[in-house]
């Protein structure tokens, strides 16, 4: 992560702040292909943080990739489940 | 004693074919209809349309839906609700419908509902025309689902269903951010819903919320987004005491 303080020389491009290259991510995983806005993504000190339930097993990879690209050299955690699709295993009661 | 089942958010798309169809089987066994709360799609397209309507179709039980805010990302929400409804799905947007079973009769009131946010927390009608806009666009959805309920309070129904996406209380948001809380409901359909009267309320939307809810007036609120309920569908046993009482 780079702050402003770290800046190069007057007039070279301010490198992208960690919480920016996090919101351009949350955008292009709603915008994409995946149009995923379940996913949950925090930074964590010096990582970053993806939580939440995708609906398949490629949804979850694509989401792995697209991080990865997005958040390159950065340590980045996974805790994606993909959503399960079983039966209930009981009903709930509205007595 | 009348059996729903419903789930939302099942975000289909090409690779989801099948996915949910073995338990969707299952429903004439435990369900006496299967609601579905929205975000049926990742882009709203018909071809993930398609897809979601090979699931439903032919199942032994009434399908009743309303659109969630994926499925008008396309701009195409008609195309989507016609392959629905072409699949054999009642599709409500400020409508009801009554699905019979056993002989008893379930009304649904559905719309997709809208944000705005909840009590001493929401966006006001006030401003610029986009935000003028936003809310009462949220007010228009409310006032389609309370005219709806009021609909079916005329039709001898043994238990009324509000189906929504968005939600029309905090409570079941409970595990999301709170700054997003006015993006995933209004305090308008919870009041539609307690003006009109309803035994039980069914919203999608909030994938890190929570299954459990109420309104101010005592209906039951239940997310059966498909995160939250971890299944195909949930199941709930609505006694049918409105009749007996």
């Amino acid at each position: 992560m780079t702050g402003p303080d770290a800046q190069g020389a007057p007039g070279a491009p301010a490198p992208e702040h960690l919480e920016y290259r996090v919101a351009h991510l949350r955008d292009r995983l709603a915008a994409g292909d995946l149009g995923e806005l379940g996913v949950r993504i925090e930074v964590r000190g010096e990582a970053v943080l993806l939580t939440g339930a995708v609906p398949s097993a490629r949804c979850r990879d694509d989401v792995r990739r697209l991080a990865e690209e997005a958040l390159a050299g950065l340590p980045v955690h996974y805790d994606l489940q993909v959503t399960d699709s079983s039966s209930p295993d009981h009903a709930e009661e509205l007595a | 004693m009348i059996r729903i089942a419903a789930v939302g958010d099942i975000h289909m798309g090409p690779d989801s074919q099948g996915v949910l169809r073995p338990a969707f089987e299952t429903l004439p066994d435990c369900a006496d209809v299967l609601l579905l709360a929205g975000d049926l799609t990742r882009h709203g397209t018909p071809d993930e349309a398609r897809v979601v309507a090979r699931e439903i179709t032919d199942l032994g039980v009434p399908v009743v839906a309303v659109l969630g805010n994926h499925d008008h990302h396309d701009d195409r929400p008609q195309e989507v609700t016609a392959i629905l409804q072409d699949a054999g799905a009642r599709v409500l947007e400020g409508q009801a419908t009554v699905v019979t079973a056993d002989g008893s009769r379930i009304g649904v009131a559905g719309t997709k509902g809208f944000g705005g946010g909840f009590v001493g927390r929401s966006a006001g009608e006030f401003g610029e025309p986009l935000m003028k806009e936003f809310v009462r666009y949220s007010r228009r959805c409310a006032d389609g689902l309370r005219t709806a309920l009021e609909q079916l309070a005329g039709e001898d129904c043994d238990v009324r269903v509000a189906l929504t996406h968005f939600s029309p209380v905090p409570e079941t948001l409970a595990g999301e951010p709170l700054e997003i809380y006015p993006f995933l409901g209004s305090y308008l359909l919870a009041e539609a819903i307690d003006t009109a009267g309803a035994d039980l309320a069914v919203h999608g939307h909030a994938h890190a919320g929570t299954e459990h809810g109420m309104t101010s007036g005592g209906v039951r609120v239940r997310n059966v987004a498909q995160p939250v309920i971890g299944r195909a569908f949930h199941v709930y046993h609505v006694p049918v005491a409105a009749r007996l009482s």
